[in-house]
């Protein structure tokens, strides 16, 4: 071994030795420090294994891998919110609720959306529903070769939901479940009152920006409850030796300003639409040249609204359970907020046990 | 006797902070709602959309002077890299399918049912619910 070598070599040992001392001082001496994750990956979200059986535009389609050897006959579609990404329902093992339908034996899909590109703020309302939801679902008809599937609906994804069930009356969706669904704009005021007020001109917005920005719909949201962030990030301060709080506060907290952009066009269908003129509440939207009559939807529903959700207020979705038009409608109303009643740790004892026991006894 | 954490003020005022939060928050979105803080919000973003405009304008052909790449050409690129990840899922539904296939095939003797996409078993649809769900 030559001198300069010797010398790398020891600079090196060196060098590893007060990295690891260091560490260990900083993990020891300072609470919450150690568990925090090095990159985003360590937050290792969406994990439970899936396939991609369908893509078209925006729209992706996931299978989640049966982990049971016998599973329940009808397939169970999640439709996402096409502002949301999906992995706030496979968070991690023990807070996913994807991973939970699959242990419970149900045959899980996916549809999540990806952000628009410049040229595909075209993409409207009429496409989310009529193209690719439409698309998705027969894909999961055929992959599962069954001729019915549920629907489950998250937030805007259940908009979507309702949209094609009402359109589509005579099948293939044999259920429907929305979880804080916004049915009636009357009740969502500062988005009313934005929009009345022409405080944003969504025909200038879409014009000059194509798609609206992902931060744009953060700030919105955001603006429901201006200090809720702040507030958490104290909590977070507050329990920094809670390794697990500061964990599961890090996924959160990356979820919640991960918005997607929005198509252009769905954007402006969405503020005219919904939040101006009300339509979906009125059963006076169309979509194809056909009126979306949710008197029409018969398949069996669920709505799971949360009590504490201030971006979808009770009163934005209560009205959506007198509207649809089935025999055998329920409606779940449980403690938390917009995405706690989904994810949140109490999920687990609440929401999911009932949700499964919703869909066993309707998916055979 | 109150602990050590229970005497930090800083920690005090964190708690207050959070419990008080809710209010707070209702006061500023309240104050947001009002008609003319939406006016002038709106009138906020157009002169924001304007100046964003101007002075992506501007530093366009700045940049392109300097030869470097502007934000719109990094978004060109963003879109092809997008359409190159579309084609590859499509690729990858196709694989998907044609392993399906496959798989079908060299089961044709009876059991093609139980063939799922990527070749492996499907577990049978036969699950029934636990005898009284209380749904």
């Amino acid at each position: 071994m030559t001198a300069s070598t010797r010398a790398d070599t020891t600079s090196d040992d060196l060098e590893a030795r007060v990295r690891r001392v260091f560490d260990r001082a900083i993990a020891r001496n300072i609470p919450g420090l150690a568990p925090l994750p090095q990159t985003e990956s360590d937050l290792d979200v969406g994990l439970s294994p899936k396939e991609l059986v369908y893509s078209n535009e925006t729209a992706r389609l996931y299978h989640y891998l049966p982990t049971q050897d016998e599973i329940y006959r009808v397939p169970v579609l999640i439709v996402m919110s096409p502002v949301a990404k999906g992995y706030i329902l496979d968070l991690a093992k023990g807070q996913s609720l994807i991973e939970y339908l699959v242990m419970q034996g149900h045959d899980v899909f996916m549809l999540e959306w990806s952000a628009p590109r410049r040229d595909q703020s075209h993409l409207s309302l009429e496409n989310y529903v009529c193209d690719l939801l439409s698309g998705c679902i027969d894909a999961v008809l055929r992959d599962s070769g069954e001729a019915e599937l549920t629907l489950v609906g998250y937030c805007m994804g259940g908009m979507l939901s309702c949209m094609y069930t009402a359109l589509h009356a005579g099948g293939p969706v044999k259920n429907l479940v929305c979880f804080t669904t916004p049915v009636n704009s009357d009740g969502m005021e500062l988005y009313k009152r934005w929009m009345t007020a022409k405080a944003f001109d969504i025909d200038r917005l879409v014009n000059e920006l194509g798609n609206i920005p992902g931060d744009f719909i953060n700030t919105s949201l955001q603006a429901l409850r201006p200090l809720q962030r702040s507030a958490n990030q104290m909590k977070l301060l507050n329990n920094v030796e809670n390794d697990a709080f500061v964990k599961a506060h890090l996924r959160f907290d990356r979820w919640a300003v991960d918005q997607l952009p929005v198509a252009g066009e769905l954007a402006r269908g969405l503020a005219k639409d919904f939040i101006v003129d009300n339509k979906f509440a009125h059963n006076a939207l169309t979509l194809r040249g056909e009126r979306v009559d949710l008197g029409r939807i018969k398949a069996p529903f669920l709505h799971v609204a949360a009590q504490h959700d201030h971006i979808v207020p009770a009163a934005a979705s209560r009205d959506l359970l007198p509207l649809i038009g089935s025999q055998d409608k329920h409606e779940i109303v449980m403690k938390g907020g917009h995405v706690s009643l989904v994810a949140g740790g109490n999920a687990v004892f609440r929401l999911w046990p009932q949700l499964d026991r919703w869909l066993s006894a309707r998916d055979v | 006797m109150a602990s050590g954490d229970d005497m930090d003020p800083i920690r005090v005022w964190r708690e207050w902070f959070v419990k008080s939060e809710k209010s707070w928050s209702d006061a500023l979105s309240e104050m947001m709602g009002d008609e003319q803080f939406s006016k002038g919000m709106g009138r906020y973003t157009l002169e924001a959309l304007h100046t964003h405009r101007m002075f992506s304008e501007s530093m366009a052909q700045y940049l392109a002077n300097l030869n470097i790449p502007s934000r719109s050409d990094i978004l060109d690129m963003n879109d092809r890299l997008a359409h190159m990840d579309e084609t590859l899922n499509q690729i990858q539904v196709e694989l998907r399918e044609q392993r399906t296939q496959m798989a079908r095939l060299a089961t044709a003797n009876g059991t093609a049912v139980g063939v799922s996409a990527g070749g492996t078993v499907r577990p049978a649809r036969t699950r029934k619910p636990a005898a009284n769900p209380d749904a």
